[in-house]
């Protein structure tokens, strides 16, 4: 069975989804918006697992863009397990690309960014905007 | 027109200015997605003062601080669909150059000792070991559990706010007591 994109739409309305937008035919995985939400793990499990199944039957290369403004501590270890998917198919010898956009103002975040390169042994691509 | 007959020993106004010295923003009842969400968004308007930067932090701690209270608060009020929401205090503050958001809430003396002990530990490391214990709990957070995400934002919320966490804690009786927070931002951000 062919695996199928995940394309889900972001919204700022009581708790704040991100949009999704993970491409099987391009590769291309993005993550962008606010992430607080009801539960956490029931919105991030699928795009986990979409990633171990992209990773571990297609194996071709993967793009993956992060455009996050906004995420809470629980979203912040979801994040973590996306990235160790792509770390874990990188040292299989698959071709992973990270890029992170950042707010240029939030030095937060890029310090969060690079406290993910330190946890995870992935390189980064930190880009401000 | 007739007044209220039963009116408790409240002047609304007395409260009024009380609040209004120094007082941004002032909730206190129960907390959910909808409570935080509204004032998240006001917190925009409110803190016009202070530059960018010390506007997305305060809106960061306070999305933090606030779900502490909701998840974790003694005190708790259950809607009609059965979900259970934490009650507590939340208030922004703004003194001189800098804002101030505190928040509060009923706890249990059984199960605040941990959290004083956390919060105690975030006070005391430095920039560079407060991110590595950040990378420690998250590593360490489990999947499927939030138990330590209360955990990661406190030590988040140091970290946006720069500045240590303002504990107290005051008994309310035996088996309870209020707990409240406070963090400092600085107005003119520099991070």
């Amino acid at each position: 069975m062919e695996l199928e994109d995940i394309v889900i739409e972001g919204s700022h309305k009581n708790f704040f989804t991100p949009s999704v937008n993970f491409n099987a035919k391009t590769g291309i995985c993005e993550l962008s918006g606010e992430s607080f939400l009801e539960d956490t793990q029931e919105f991030y499990k699928p795009l986990i697992d979409w990633l171990d199944e992209y990773t571990s039957k297609i194996k071709k290369p993967i793009a993956f863009i992060i455009k996050l403004t906004y995420f809470n501590t629980s979203t912040s270890r979801c994040i973590l397990d996306l990235l160790n998917v792509l770390k874990d198919y990188e040292d299989d010898g698959g071709d992973v690309t990270v890029n992170w956009h950042y707010d240029e103002n939030d030095s937060d975040m890029e310090e969060d960014i690079e406290d993910y390169m330190i946890d995870t042994g992935l390189n980064i691509n930190i880009i401000p905007f | 027109m007739e007044k209220i007959d039963d009116k408790y020993d409240f002047s609304l106004y007395e409260y009024h200015n009380l609040l209004h010295q120094n007082i941004l923003v002032s909730y206190k009842g129960p907390i959910d997605e909808r409570i935080m969400t509204v004032i998240g968004d006001n917190i925009e308007i409110v803190t016009n003062d202070g530059n960018d930067k010390a506007r997305s932090k305060i809106f960061k701690i306070f999305m933090e601080l606030a779900q502490n209270v909701w998840l974790y608060s003694a005190e708790s009020c259950t809607t009609s669909s059965g979900r259970r929401l934490g009650m507590g205090t939340l208030v922004i503050g703004e003194f001189g150059d800098s804002y101030t958001f505190v928040t509060g809430n009923v706890v249990r003396n059984s199960d605040i000792e941990p959290v004083i002990e956390k919060c105690e530990i975030i006070n005391s490391l430095d920039r560079e070991s407060l991110r590595e214990y950040r990378r420690e709990q998250r590593r360490l957070a489990k999947d499927g559990h939030n138990k330590n995400s209360g955990n990661i934002g406190l030590i988040q919320v140091a970290l946006t706010a720069e500045s240590p966490l303002d504990i107290e804690l005051t008994p309310v009786s035996d088996e309870e007591s209020f707990f409240s927070i406070a963090v400092k931002i600085k107005k003119s951000a520099a991070k």
